[in-house]
C-alpha cells in the first residue's frame, strides 16, 4: 500500500511539473488603434488557449511607443514578444544582438514570406524582425470634392495645380485640393525629389545623401510652388490649427481639402470622418513630367520580434507562430496590421474578404508602383528632425531653397558618418 | 526618547527614506556620471569625459535657442501667475456673499492641472477656428495664428501655465487672512488710502509668501513639459518657438538615443535653478519681511 502511495504522489510530482514546465506567462506589446487592440487581444487569447500559455497584453498609441520600448530595451524589462517599427531595428539592434534570431526558433515557420521581406528583418545576418504587412504612401482623394467641382481627379501634379483655381472657387478660398504641412511636406518633397533623381534620400552604398544639394533645392522649391498656387496651405496656417490630426479638421471633414499623402493602411482613419455622402479614393502616385521613377515610398511597416533575453522563447515563438500562421488567428487579426506579408494569410483574408477592399486597392498601388528600396535612416529620429525643422525655416522664410537643401544635406551625412 | 521609540520613527520613515534613494537620489547620482559618458541606452555607458558639456556651450545651436525660450517663459510666466494669483486672492479676501462658492471656482483650475486634456482643450481653445480667433472676429479684430507664428506660440503656452494659478492664490489667501486687522484699523484712523494699505502695509507683511511662491513658480517654470509636449506633438514648433529645456532633454533621452548628452543638459538646467534660487534667496535680504524683523 506504502510503495502504491509513493508511486501514485510520484507521478503526480512528474506530471504536475510537466504541466507547470509547458504553460508559461508572456508578455506582448503593440501600438494601434481601438480596432486593432481588440482583435490583438482576441487573437493571443485564442493562441494562448490553444498552446496553453497566458499571454499580457500592453498596448498603446503610437505616440511615446518607442521611448517605451526602448527604455525597456534599456532596463531589461522588455516583453516576450513585440511589435517594433521596422525603422527602429538599426536602432534598438545595431548588431543584431538586440532581439532573438528568430530563424534559430524552431516553432516558428517563415515558409510563406518572401525572401525579401526576410531579408528587411535581418541584421548582421539574424532575423530579428518577421515582416507584418509591406506599406507605403498613397494618395488618398476626396472623389466627391472633385466631382462637386467640376473637376477630373488629378493623376499628375500639372494637373492638381491646375485644378486649383476652381476647385476654390466653388469650395471657398479657403478650401485647397491637396494637404502637406510638417512631416506630408517633407514626404512631398522626399517624393518629388526621387521622382526627379530616380534615387531614395539614402545611398546604401556609401551610406551618405544621394541627392546634391541642388537636386533637393529643387524638390523644395517644388513644394513652395504648391503653396504659391494655392495647391497646399502653407505651413504656417497649418500650424494654426494647432497640431490637429488631418482627419479630425473640420475642412478635411466637410470635404473642402481635396486629398493627401498618407500611409495606405490608414484609408478607414481618413475615410471614416468624411461627413455622408463623401467617397475616398486611392489613386496612382501624382508624378512631375520629368519623373524618372514613380519614388514610391515602400517600406516593411512593423515586424513581429522576440526578446533576446526571454527564458521562454520557445514559447514566445509559439504563440507568434500561432498568430501569424494559425488560419483561426489570422482570421480574427484579419487586416487590422495591413495586408500581411505571410502569401497565406493575405490569400485567406483576400479569399474571405476578411480585409477592408480599400485598404487592398490601396496597398495593391503600393506594390505596383516602382522606386528605390528605402533605406530605414530615413526615419532615423535625427535625421528626420534636420529635415524637417530645416524645411520649416525654409517654409517661414528664413532660408532660401538653396540654403535648405545644402543645410540638411550636410547635416544628414554628418549623422551618417557619425551612426 | 526610548530605544523602542527611536526604532518605531525609523520605522516610519523608512518607505519614504527607500522611495527617496530609489526613484531620487541615486538617479541623481548617476545622471551626474552618465552626463560624462556616451550613453546609447543600449550597450554599456562609455567615459566621454566634458565633451558633453563642450558640445552643450560651443557647437549646440538648439540647445542655445531653447535656453533662451526657457529662460523667456519663465521669466514671462512666473511674474504674470504671480500678479493674477495676488490679484485673485486679494479680491477673495473679502467678505462677499457665497465667497466660498468663488474660492473653489477659482481653484478648480489648479484641481485639473496641466493634463493632457487641458492641454488638448488649449489646442482647440487656440487654434485658428478656435474660440479665442472667434471672440476676436466677433468685435471686428483681426484673427491671430497663435500656434503658426513664434511670436505668439510660447505666449499661448504661458498662458496655460498661468491659468493653474490656483495654489499660489490659496497660499495669498492664507497670508492675506493672516494679517493682523488692528494694522488696517490704525491706517484708516491715519486715513491711508485703500491703495496706500495695500502698498505699505498688506505687500510688505506678504513679502515671505510672495518669495515662497516665486521660488516654487520658479523651479516649476523650468520644468514645464506636459503643456509645449502636447501642444505641439514635442517639436517645439514653430520655429522651436516653444522647444523648453525640457523637451529637448526628453527628445535627446528617448528619442535620439543620448542619455549621456541628456544627462548633461539636465545638469545644466539644475545649476541655473540653483542660481537663481540662490540670487534670490541673496536678494531677499533686501525685500522680504519677517515677523520680528528689526527694519520691520
Amino acid at each position: 500500500m506504502k510503495t502504491r502511495v509513493s508511486i501514485i504522489f510520484g507521478l503526480a510530482a512528474v506530471l504536475g511539473s510537466s504541466v507547470s514546465a509547458g504553460a508559461v506567462d508572456l508578455r506582448m506589446s503593440w501600438w494601434g488603434g481601438d480596432a486593432r487592440h481588440a482583435a490583438t487581444q482576441e487573437a493571443i487569447k485564442f493562441c494562448g488557449d490553444k498552446h496553453g500559455h497566458t499571454v499580457a497584453a500592453e498596448y498603446g498609441g503610437f505616440g511615446g511607443h518607442q521611448e517605451k520600448v526602448t527604455t525597456q530595451l534599456a532596463g531589461g524589462t522588455e516583453p516576450d514578444i513585440m511589435q517594433i517599427n521596422w525603422p527602429w531595428l538599426p536602432l534598438m539592434s545595431k548588431d543584431g544582438s538586440g532581439f532573438a534570431d528568430l530563424a534559430t526558433l524552431g516553432e516558428l515557420d517563415t515558409s510563406n514570406w518572401t525572401a525579401a521581406d526576410l531579408a528587411a528583418g535581418t541584421t548582421n545576418g539574424k532575423l530579428n524582425g518577421l515582416s507584418v504587412s509591406t506599406t507605403g504612401r498613397v494618395f488618398f482623394m476626396n472623389a466627391t470634392a472633385f466631382e462637386k467641382a467640376g473637376l477630373a481627379i488629378p493623376t499628375t501634379w500639372d494637373e492638381l495645380i491646375a485644378a486649383t483655381p476652381k476647385f476654390k472657387e466653388v469650395h471657398g478660398q479657403n478650401a485647397y485640393p491637396f494637404y502637406a504641412a510638417g512631416l506630408d511636406a517633407l514626404l512631398i518633397v522626399s517624393l518629388v525629389t526621387t521622382q526627379m533623381t530616380g534615387k531614395d534620400l539614402i545611398d546604401p552604398a556609401t551610406n551618405t545623401v544621394a541627392w546634391t544639394p541642388a537636386e533637393l533645392a529643387k524638390g523644395i522649391a517644388f513644394y513652395q510652388s504648391l503653396v504659391d498656387t494655392g495647391t497646399i496651405q502653407s505651413w504656417q496656417d497649418a500650424a494654426g490649427s494647432g497640431n490637429t490630426n488631418l482627419q479630425e479638421r473640420a475642412d478635411w471633414i466637410e470635404g473642402r481639402i481635396g486629398g493627401a499623402y498618407q500611409w495606405d493602411s490608414t484609408y478607414s482613419q481618413y475615410a471614416g470622418p468624411l461627413t455622408k455622402g463623401q467617397t475616398l479614393v486611392s489613386v496612382p502616385i501624382l508624378k512631375v513630367s520629368d519623373a524618372l521613377t514613380d519614388g514610391v515610398y515602400r517600406k516593411p511597416s512593423m515586424v513581429w520580434s522576440i526578446s533576446a533575453r526571454t527564458p521562454n522563447a520557445a514559447a514566445a515563438a509559439t504563440i507568434l507562430n500561432c498568430l501569424v500562421n494559425d488560419e483561426g488567428a489570422i482570421a480574427i487579426m484579419a487586416g487590422h496590421r495591413g495586408l500581411p506579408a505571410n502569401a497565406a494569410a493575405a490569400e485567406q483574408l483576400l479569399a474571405s474578404g476578411g480585409i477592408d477592399e480599400n485598404v487592398v486597392a490601396a496597398n495593391r498601388l503600393v506594390m505596383e508602383a516602382e522606386g528605390p528600396t528605402v533605406s530605414p535612416y530615413n526615419e532615423h529620429p535625427e535625421i528626420r528632425d534636420i529635415f524637417q525643422s530645416t524645411l520649416e525655416e525654409f517654409a517661414y522664410g528664413l532660408l532660401s531653397a538653396d540654403e535648405a537643401g545644402e543645410t540638411i544635406i550636410d547635416s544628414i551625412n554628418g549623422v551618417l558618418a557619425r551612426i | 526618547m526610548g530605544g523602542d521609540s527611536k526604532y518605531l520613527g525609523l520605522a516610519y520613515v523608512t518607505p519614504y527614506i527607500i522611495g527617496l534613494l530609489i526613484f531620487t537620489a541615486i538617479p541623481f547620482v548617476a545622471s551626474f556620471y552618465l552626463s560624462f559618458t556616451t550613453y546609447n541606452l543600449m550597450s554599456a555607458p562609455v567615459w566621454a569625459g566634458i565633451q558633453n558639456y563642450v558640445e552643450l556651450f560651443t557647437r549646440d545651436r538648439t540647445f542655445q535657442r531653447s535656453l533662451g525660450v526657457t529662460l523667456s517663459y519663465v521669466f514671462m510666466t512666473v511674474p504674470l501667475k504671480l500678479a493674477f494669483a495676488l490679484f485673485i486672492a486679494v479680491i477673495l479676501n473679502y467678505r462677499l456673499r457665497g465667497i466660498n462658492l468663488f474660492r473653489t471656482a477659482f481653484y478648480v483650475p489648479s484641481v485639473l492641472g496641466g493634463s493632457v486634456a487641458i492641454a488638448v482643450l488649449w489646442r482647440y481653445i487656440f487654434a485658428d477656428t478656435g474660440i479665442v480667433n472667434m471672440v476676436l472676429l466677433s468685435v471686428g479684430a483681426e484673427p491671430v495664428n497663435w500656434f503658426g507664428d513664434p511670436k505668439y506660440a510660447l505666449f499661448t503656452i504661458t498662458l496655460l501655465r498661468v491659468w493653474q494659478f490656483g495654489s499660489a492664490m490659496v497660499i495669498f489667501l492664507a497670508a492675506l487672512q493672516s494679517i493682523d486687522q488692528s494694522l488696517y484699523e490704525a491706517a484708516a484712523i491715519d486715513g491711508a488710502k485703500k491703495w496706500q494699505v495695500f502698498t505699505f502695509i498688506t505687500l510688505p507683511l506678504i513679502t515671505p509668501v510672495i518669495f515662497f511662491n516665486m521660488i516654487m513658480q520658479t523651479v516649476e517654470a523650468f520644468q514645464e513639459f506636459n503643456g509645449p509636449f502636447i501642444i505641439t506633438d514635442g517639436t517645439g514648433a514653430p520655429l522651436r518657438s516653444t522647444y523648453l529645456l525640457p523637451l529637448y532633454i526628453y527628445d535627446s533621452a528617448f528619442r535620439r538615443f543620448n542619455m549621456g548628452y541628456a544627462s548633461a543638459i539636465s545638469w545644466v538646467l539644475f545649476a541655473i535653478i540653483m542660481v537663481l534660487t540662490l540670487l534670490a534667496f541673496w536678494s531677499s535680504k533686501r525685500w522680504v519681511y519677517y515677523a520680528g524683523d528689526r527694519r520691520s
